[in-house]
Formats: C-alpha cells, structure tokens, sequence
C-alpha cells in the first residue's frame, strides 16, 4: 500500500530532532511527513495528565515510569538491566545503562534539561591531544546554530555565568531567560569549596560550583515569550495554554515535569506550518528501500499499527531524514541492509558513563526540592590531562538519594524495620537526615571504540518482526583513568564541605560495574547515546557529512546524536538541536533553490 | 464518627508523630484502613485495632505498647507496614515467614496503594519538601533555607 500523498521531506521519528526539522521545513513552505514510532498521548494535556497520573502510581520512579511502551514499538528499560531481559540484546562486557522512549516527544519527555554547549577543544580532541577523532566542524560553525537552538528549546542561564574554557558567545547575546535560581543546597556547597584547588595527577586545578543552562522556563529576556503547556485536542485544534511559565520546582524533571515547564519535543512540533504537516503516530519505520545502481532512497516502508494488528505502507518523498534515535536510526540502517562500504553504521557507541556519590550534609541543605539540580562543576570538562585520561563533569543534585539508594522511601523503611524508629523519634529522625542528602553524578568522558556499537541479529525481532537491538559495550581505561580522576575530585569536595561520604553505603540501589584494577566503579548511564553513523570528512571513515546527509545515500540525512564523532561531557541535547537546525536551514536552501 | 476509624487513626497518630489532624488531612486515611483490610487475612486489622485500644493509660502504656504491638511478633510486622504506608504510600509485602505463619491475603503485594497515597506521604512533610511532581512549591523556592519547614513539628 502506497501512501499517496507526495511529501518534499520524510522525517522519522517525533522526537527533538524529528520534531525541529518538521517545524524549520514546513516553515519554509516544505511539505512534510513524519513518521512516528510510537503514541501521540502526550500531545494533549489531558493525555499529559494521564502520563502524570501514572508516575504517580508507579512503584518504580525511574525515567520511564511515566512513558510505558507499546508492545509494537518495544523500548529500552533501566528496570530489565540486571538481568539483561529487556529489549537490548546487551553482549557486554559492559553494561550500557541508558534507556530511551519511543513515543511522540521521545527523551526529551524526560530529559532532566541540561543545554550545556560542547566546549571549543570538544571539537578537535585529536588535532590536540592525539586522541578520538575530529570533527568536521568547529565550535565557530557551530556557535550560530547553538543560538538558534537555545533559543528553540527555551534555555535560561546567563553568559557571565558561561564564560569558561574558551566558550565564546556572540557580541551582546544572552539567553532567552535568566538562569535558573541556583539551589540552597548549591549555595551551601559553593560557600565551602569555591576556589579549592583539587589534584588528581595535573597539579592543582581550582573548582567552581556553577549554574548550568537548562532548558526549563525561568524569568524571560527582552520581548522572549516562554514556550507553554502543549494541548493539541484529538479534532486538531491548539489550545492556548498559560501552564508552564516557570519552573515551579516539581522536583520531578525525569521522569515528566507535570507543567511543561521543561522543554519537550512536542513543543517545537506544536510550532510546525500544520497545513504543511502531516504526522503519523503508532507507524514504525521498518526498511529504507533503494535504487541498487544510484543509491537513492525510493521510499520507506512503515508498519501503522493499533490494537487490532498492522498494515504495511510505503512513503515517498525528495529527501529521507532519520531522527529515529541514534540506535533506532542505527538499527533501520542496518535491517535495511545498508551498513554501507565504510562498515560504520551502528559502530562507535558512546555514553557518558557516570558515577553517583552521595554523602550527608552538616546542616540541612533542603534536599528533595527544586528542579533535579541546579549546578555542575565544569572546571574538568578540559585540560591537557585529556591526552591521558577523560574529562568530567558533575552534576549536583537537588534531588538527594533518590536515584542512589532509592530515598526517602528506602530512609523510610530502613528507619522503620532496622533502627525500629516509630512515633515522634521517627518524624524526628528523617526531618534530621533527608534535608541534609547530598548528591553529585560524576559523567564521565567516553571515546569512539570500534568495539562499541549496535548491530542486529535477525533472530530476534520484536512483534511487529522488527530487529532487536544488539549492544556491545566496554569501558577502555581512558574513561577508567578519568573515573578515578572524578572519585578523587569528589573525596577532596566531599571532605572540603564536611560531608559525610556515604557513596556505596548497604542500602545502594543496583548498578552496572566495572572492574579497574583493585577498584570497582557502580556506574550509570546518563541516556547519552551518540557515535553511531558519525560525520566526518570523506567515505571511508564516516557514515555522513558535516551536514549529516549520508555519503553513500545522496537524498538521506541521518540526524541527531548519532553523528557525533566524539561528545565531549556536554550532555547532547543541545549540539544535536543546533546540528539539526544547521542541516535543516542547509536543506531549505536546496530543495526551495 | 466512624468509631473503627477514630482507633486506626488513634494507632496511626502513635506509629507516625503525626497528628490526627494532620493523619486527616492527607485524604486517604480510610483508603489506608481499607487498604490494612485488604491487604492482611481476615480478622487481623480488629485484633490489632482491639490491642491499641487496650493500651493502658498512664506511665506503664509506652511499654504496653512495645509489648503488645511493636514487638509482637504478628503486630509487628503489620504496623511497620503501616506506618511505611503512611510515610511512603506504598505497601509492601509480610515477609515470607509471616505469611507462613498467619496466612495470605490476596492483596498483600508490595504496590503504590493509589496516586493519592504517593500525593499524600508523611516522608516529603517529614524532610520539608513536596511529592516530586505535585505540591510544587513554587519558582525559586528552593534558593531559601529550608530550616524553618524541616523543624517545623
């Protein structure tokens, strides 16, 4: 069955990628399809609410509480890595511990908001320190493009504020909004360690407790208007919503910001020409046919399902985007059989493998309130240190242990069943401890490995026939070096601040781990999937161009994190939205010439 | 007043350091009893109601109350159960060994009762914060001392 209709561009995939593209394109006057995955539930606030509703309910709270999956368009699950039963076929040896959803909005639906910028040196790692790879841009082409993107997504911080490492920013630019406030807890934190020197092996480097910008609404700039609470209703009409013009600190960015105070993906697609759009959600992107002699994409296919079972369609157009996921856009590569002459496609997996440390605060600090955090520590994203070992960068958390050792619930329990605490000692107890949780995520650079990636195994499909995905993942000691560079810098902060470290106490949750000598690292992962069809500048060793359209595939573009030829410790939302931005203006200047 | 009611809140009030006012306030104080009800065999939630309300008065009714309920080795178990559902909104399942030996009800698996009873947990008053996703407590809030709200009982 043909799809009919005759479209200038189809896109794959609703997410943020899918989602700018559709908006740039169709306000250019182009006409655009794009192919969902998954649901479109969370495209009204009705159906918003219900996503709320269920977190609410969930015993489980982690990143994809609120965003259960259709059976048809199966996704990844932090809560089926211990015993590897998910969707990944994970070969190890590592774990990787990321996960993503796939439903109209993708990650951004829970993304915790991070819009930092890759920094200069980010760039060019191996022109510099003899490592990674370069890309084929520098952070000058880029810088534009991240204006545009910040702008999009809404981001608020001030520029004063990120000044460092050779970030530059155009004559007279800030940020759409203010920053977000900084934390209590942060404030407390920078009062006993701003201007410490740290050392783990470069001499002493000092260390700043700094505002990170985020993609949640705060007080606007100029004429800026924040972006609102989507609610598009089932008859098509928009909605003018006044919900979500500030961060109200729900404390609850991952899994889903109940306001929409927080960048999502459907934002931007809310903001698509309608008349040149058409959005098909429940449509699963299944094979990229082609012209065997040229290599040009003819159609794709796709399988529309619902409860009652599937049908097979076919959609055309002049140009193909894949902003499935850099798996997912992987993965349709390769079921498709074009894995290319490069053998590239699906190789080169990276994530920012983190650690947790969490420690217990002198006085109280106001854990638990807040956006998720506030601030980062920024000072080790660059340095010379990087020919040896990675960069990191921390998060400091707002949130206290919830993600570490499943607190306050697990303080509850343990308060109650262990310490036998009950009545009045009980309140007191926690009114005493929870305040004062402190938590930081060490994120941890990772290099492009050959031996990392994402293939398929044709035996194992998901309903609807599909290839599941196939995960090889090591840690090299590079990352390994860099994760005890961070556990140093944290100790000398922990101990700086008088906080009690309590990082691996009984009472952990379960993590990956990694053995590095006598040590073993308790690591997560931070979502960050990209490497798997990198650009670059010729054929040979890279699946697409500076402006991610396919060398061997003239109308197709592979966009989004998956093009990055190495990552840096930015996390990635942010370069992917400027890249997808970059390639999008690029393409309206061919296909409107 | 429903009189059952009144004893699970009276027994309630003891297990959290809340009061009763605060305990009715949550919304889901009867959901809890019906929860209690369900989620133990027959009988057992009137033996324990029955067991408070035959604390004695006076100085000797603390140890009473260890004595008879906290330490018991049926009771026990119940009421940390309770008083986690309270603070958490979850309940979570007897052990194994408890269940072997006072029976099984059904619904005694470990579950968020309802999306209310997550709204309504004594852990977020407790640490001075809020059910993350609901109760927000407004733009910049969490740039002020917490203090005040921690100690506030």
């Amino acid at each position: 069955m043909t799809n009919n209709e005759t479209y200038d561009v189809v896109v794959v995939g609703a997410g943020i990628a899918g989602s700018l593209m559709a908006k740039f394109l169709t306000r250019a006057g182009l006409r655009v399809l794009v192919l969902e995955a998954g649901a479109p539930s969370a495209e009204s606030f009705a159906g918003y609410t219900q996503h709320v509703e269920h977190f609410f309910g969930a015993l489980s709270k982690g990143p994809e509480s609120a965003w259960p999956p259709a059976a048809d368009a199966p996704q990844p699950d932090t809560g089926d890595l211990q015993n590897n039963n998910g969707y990944f076929i994970q070969k190890g040896p590592q774990t990787y511990g990321s996960t993503y959803s796939r439903t109209q909005g993708g990650s951004t639906l829970h993304w915790l908001g991070v819009a930092l910028r890759m920094l200069p040196e980010d760039f060019k790692l191996r022109r510099l320190y003899g490592v990674g790879r370069d890309w084929p841009l520098e952070y000058k082409n880029l810088e534009p493009f991240y204006r545009k993107a910040e702008y999009e997504i809404g981001v608020s911080a001030n520029v004063e504020d990120q000044r460092y490492h050779d970030l530059s920013f155009a004559e007279g630019y800030d940020y759409p909004m203010e920053r977000v406030p900084l934390s209590y807890s942060d404030q407390e934190l920078a009062k006993k360690v701003n201007g410490m020197k740290v050392d783990f092996g470069s001499g002493p480097l000092g260390l700043t407790v700094r505002s990170y910008p985020a993609g949640r609404n705060s007080v606007p700039r100029g004429n800026y208007l924040p972006v609102t609470a989507v609610d598009r209703r089932p008859d098509g009409t928009l909605m003018p919503t006044y919900l979500g013009q500030r961060c109200a600190g729900n404390t609850s960015c991952t899994p889903i910001c109940p306001i929409q105070a927080k960048y999502n993906a459907g934002k931007s697609l809310a903001q698509a020409d309608r008349g040149k759009l058409q959005v098909l959600a429940q449509a699963v992107a299944s094979k990229i046919n082609i012209d065997t002699a040229s290599g040009t994409v003819q159609s794709i296919t796709y399988q529309r399902y619902d409860a009652a079972g599937h049908t097979v369609h076919q959609a055309t157009g002049r140009v193909y985007i894949l902003a499935a996921h850099a798996v997912e856009n992987a993965k349709l590569m390769l079921a498709s059989d074009l894995g290319g002459q490069s053998n590239l496609v699906g190789k080169t997996l990276m994530d920012h493998p983190a650690l947790y440390a969490w420690g217990l605060a002198p006085e109280p600090v106001g854990a638990y309130r807040g956006p998720l955090s506030t601030a980062g520590v920024e000072d080790f994203r660059a340095g010379s240190f990087r020919g040896a070992h990675a960069a990191f960068r921390f998060d400091v958390g707002n949130d206290g242990w919830r993600s570490t050792t499943g607190a306050p619930d697990k303080s509850v329990t343990g308060a109650v069943t262990q310490q036998k605490l009950f009545g009045s000692k009980l309140r007191q107890y926690l009114a005493a401890t929870l305040p004062r949780h402190v938590r930081f995520s060490l994120a941890v650079e990772q290099l492009p490995d050959p031996a990392n990636g994402v293939s398929i195994d044709p035996n194992s499909r998901d309903p609807l026939g599909n290839p599941r995905p196939v995960i090889h993942y090591r840690i090299d000691e590079y990352t390994l070096k860099g994760m005890v560079a961070a556990t140093k810098v944290y100790q000398q902060m922990f101990k700086q601040a008088g906080i009690a470290d309590c990082t691996g106490s009984s009472d952990s949750l379960w993590f990956p781990s990694v053995q590095y000598g006598s040590t073993t690292f308790h690591y997560h992962g931070m979502g960050h999937f990209s490497g798997t069809h990198a650009m670059g500048t010729n054929s040979r060793d890279s699946v697409v161009d500076g402006y991610q359209r396919s060398w061997e595939h003239r109308n197709l573009f592979l966009i989004g994190s998956g093009s990055f030829p190495t990552m840096g410790t930015s996390n990635p939302t942010l370069t992917l939205a400027a890249l997808t931005i970059r390639t999008a203006e690029h393409l309206i200047g061919e296909l409107t010439a | 007043m429903d009189e059952r009611l009144d004893q699970f809140l009276g027994l309630s009030t003891a297990l959290t350091g809340f009061d009763g006012l605060e305990l009715r306030g949550t919304g889901v104080a009867g959901e809890y009893l019906r929860a209690l009800d369900d989620s133990l065999p027959g009988g057992i939630v009137d033996e324990l109601l029955a067991a408070y309300t035959k604390l004695p008065e006076g100085a000797e009714r603390e140890a009473a109350f260890s004595k008879n309920i906290l330490d018991d080795p049926k009771l026990g178990p119940v009421v940390q159960r309770l008083t986690m559902l309270w603070y958490c909104g979850t309940w979570t399942q007897l052990p194994d060994a408890w269940r072997a030996a006072y029976g099984i009800s059904p619904h005694d698996t470990s579950r968020v009762v309802s999306p209310e009873a997550y709204l309504a947990g004594l852990q977020w008053v407790a640490a001075g914060a809020h059910p993350p996703g609901s109760a927000q407590q407004g733009f910049g809030s969490w740039a002020v001392d917490p203090k005040g709200a921690a100690s506030d009982q």
